[in-house]
């Protein structure tokens, strides 16, 4: 580890990088939340792919979506709390990657799969979903909420003070 | 950064007994991302106000001082009573004032909340006599209800002095829907139906400009349309707000799955060609300026699970038109089992052809001039139709040849008229203008049950299996 530690710059990008990651997730969330009517299904009732038919059950399951729904809003608003804060960082990002690849499997774009719906971009297996979350990848493997974030604190607070035996 | 933390993680395993505490550049460093929260806030806050202004702008509302406001409540809050909400908001000089709805734990707390978003104060309530009792300054109801009980809750609100907009199918019966018409005869009230083609500006264009003035498409011949809708599962419900089964019994219906699918039962609706189709054969009547003579009709259950649908799936009908100008063959059509092609009507003269639909997207308005018709020179020049666009067969396309008996193809006009507002908004519109006095309803009473009528009859006819014929009388209350 001690030939992998981050240079200041190296460091401060993750940080910049993780707020970036954060503040996409958290407009997301309460863009969702301010919704009275927003629901999943929408977004569900076109998914693609391999596993349409598992995204397509959702959202014809008004039992499902009333669990699918919140969770979605709030996961997407505490990841990104998380992400911007650098508060509990790990924990957001791995949700996040979770989160991020459900929405990757729901219209990935596979060779001889399309989206319906018009996107802005050409894409061939990698979209932008891929690319948010390889980037919460490096963000997982980097810890730097315990360097800029309330990691930082909270690391401190919470530390236990080595076992005597052990020294 | 990672610099001063390696210092400090550098003396950590260093001394090993010693609880490291929190130092002042802990707190730094630790709150150091907590002003791009504060960044986010900031245009969290501008971008709400700037749709709360959007919002305003969209809805003028009770804050346009110039119209005599009217008060209005809402009877039925399921998809269709939220449709025609959503385009009541946009109109100005409305207040509402109270939501009626069985479903208490959902549809009507739903309304209600969109409402009060919106400033207006409004009750909600399950019993809709309990609304007129309590609701007295109400002017006008808008029903979106299901079918049967369009009857019932038009009378009530009526006999109470409201003003009504019901929607579409009138009644699931012809009884209903003649005593629909007699109580606002007899209580002098308006009753609008809710054909909402009625007031489109589209159809309104072509019937009166097209149809009635240019005379674009000379003598009509013939007529068809459909609704083609693709297979969707039937609704459902999130379990915890089901209604208890004792008042879905209260309000006629056997569960929570006929309380959400009524329109395929029996009683309650009268199936896709009253839901679709009555909207379309509407449009016919209109056009033709008169109502059919006979009908006949092909249709059933032929795709659906019949424990839960009655109605037929798939129709067919035929009817006859007697104009002053000559016979009229109309077809109809509508599939809940293939989706292709949407919605339209295809007007067929010996001069052209108008093929119309509500949609902006799908048959937006098509005219075709046949090429024996005088030209249309003077309407392109009037601006009433566009400029055509040949329908010529390519030359360098070999595989294309073109059969001596095969008529020219038609050159291709378009409809100049679109409308950017919500479908239901300029029939709405037409109603509470008419409540204050300043219009004639587009589709009274009278109206209504005319159409009624000639799309009953074609259930009535599928289970006959035979054609039938109307009397003028049968079209009269």
């Amino acid at each position: 580890m001690e030939e992998g530690r981050l240079s200041r710059l190296q460091m401060t990008s993750v940080v910049v990088l993780r707020i970036l990651i954060g503040w996409h997730f958290l407009y997301e969330g309460v863009a969702k939340l301010t919704k009275p009517d927003w629901s999943a299904a929408g977004f569900l009732k076109q998914a693609r792919g391999p596993l349409a038919d598992l995204f397509h059950g959702m959202a014809a399951n008004p039992n499902l979506l009333e669990i699918v729904n919140p969770l979605n809003m709030w996961g997407l608003t505490l990841i990104g709390l998380g992400l911007v804060l650098g508060c509990f960082t790990r924990t957001a990002a791995a949700s996040g990657i979770l989160i991020v690849l459900l929405y990757y499997l729901c219209n990935p774009p596979f060779v001889g799969y399309f989206y319906s719906l018009p996107t802005e971009g050409s894409y061939l297996i990698v979209n932008k979903n891929l690319v948010e979350l390889g980037a919460l990848a490096v963000v997982l493997v980097t810890g730097s909420g315990r360097v800029a974030g309330l990691d930082r604190i909270i690391h401190r607070l919470l530390r236990k003070p080595p076992r005597p035996a052990e020294a | 950064m990672s610099g001063e933390d390696d210092k400090s993680r550098e003396g950590a395993p260093a001394e090993p007994g010693e609880a490291k505490k929190v130092d002042r550049r802990d707190v730094l460093l630790g709150l150091s991302t907590v002003p791009a929260l504060g960044l986010f806030g900031y245009a969290l806050s501008r971008q709400r106000g700037y749709e709360k202004k959007q919002k305003e702008a969209l809805t003028p509302a009770a804050a346009r001082k110039d119209v005599a406001l009217v008060n209005v409540a809402v009877l039925g809050a399921g998809a269709q009573g939220q449709v025609l909400v959503d385009a009541m908001l946009r109109i100005p000089g409305l207040r509402f004032r109270a939501v009626c709805d069985i479903w208490k734990e959902y549809n009507q707390k739903r309304v209600v909340n969109t409402l009060k978003k919106y400033k207006h104060e409004v009750n909600g309530y399950e019993d809709h006599r309990e609304m007129l009792d309590k609701e007295k300054d109400l002017d006008a109801v808008v029903i979106a209800t299901p079918d049967f009980w369009h009857a019932r809750h038009t009378i009530d609100c009526l006999e109470a002095g409201k003003h009504v907009y019901c929607e579409k199918e009138m009644s699931n019966t012809l009884e209903g829907a003649r005593s629909m018409v007699t109580a606002a005869r007899e209580t002098g009230k308006l009753l609008q139906i809710g054909h909402q083609r009625r007031s489109h500006p589209r159809y309104r264009y072509c019937y009166e400009k097209l149809i009635q003035e240019a005379k674009l498409l000379g003598r009509i011949v013939t007529v068809n349309g459909q609704w083609n809708r693709a297979v969707s599962p039937d609704l459902g419900w999130p379990e915890r707000y089901a209604i208890p089964p004792d008042r879905l019994k209260q309000y006629g219906f056997k569960s929570m799955e006929q309380f959400r699918n009524w329109r395929w039962y029996r009683g309650l609706g009268g199936g896709p060609i009253v839901d679709l189709g009555s909207h379309q054969i509407d449009i016919y009547n209109w056009f033709l300026g008169t109502a059919p003579a006979h009908v006949m009709a092909s249709g059933g259950l032929d795709y659906h699970d019949p424990k839960t649908h009655e109605w037929y799936d798939t129709v067919m009908a035929v009817y006859e038109y007697e104009t002053p100008s000559g016979t009229v063959r109309a077809y109809y059509q509508t599939q809940t089992t293939n989706g292709s092609q949407g919605y339209f009507e295809n007007f067929m003269g010996d001069q052209g052809t108008l093929v119309i639909s509500e949609s902006e997207l799908n048959y937006p308005g098509f005219l075709y001039r046949d090429p024996n018709a005088p030209a249309w020179d003077e309407w392109v020049q009037k601006g009433y139709v566009s400029t055509p666009k040949l329908q010529e067969v390519k030359e360098k396309d070999e595989q294309a040849v073109l059969d001596v008996r095969e008529s020219v193809s038609p050159d291709l006009h378009r409809v100049p008229v679109v409308l950017r507002d919500p479908y239901h908004q300029p029939h709405l519109s037409n109603f509470f203008d008419a409540v204050r006095g300043e219009a004639t309803l587009n589709c009274p009473a009278e109206v209504g049950y005319e159409s009624a009528v000639t799309v009953l009859k074609v259930n009535e006819a599928i289970d006959a299996k035979q054609r039938i014929s109307f009397r003028p009388e049968d079209f009269k209350v």
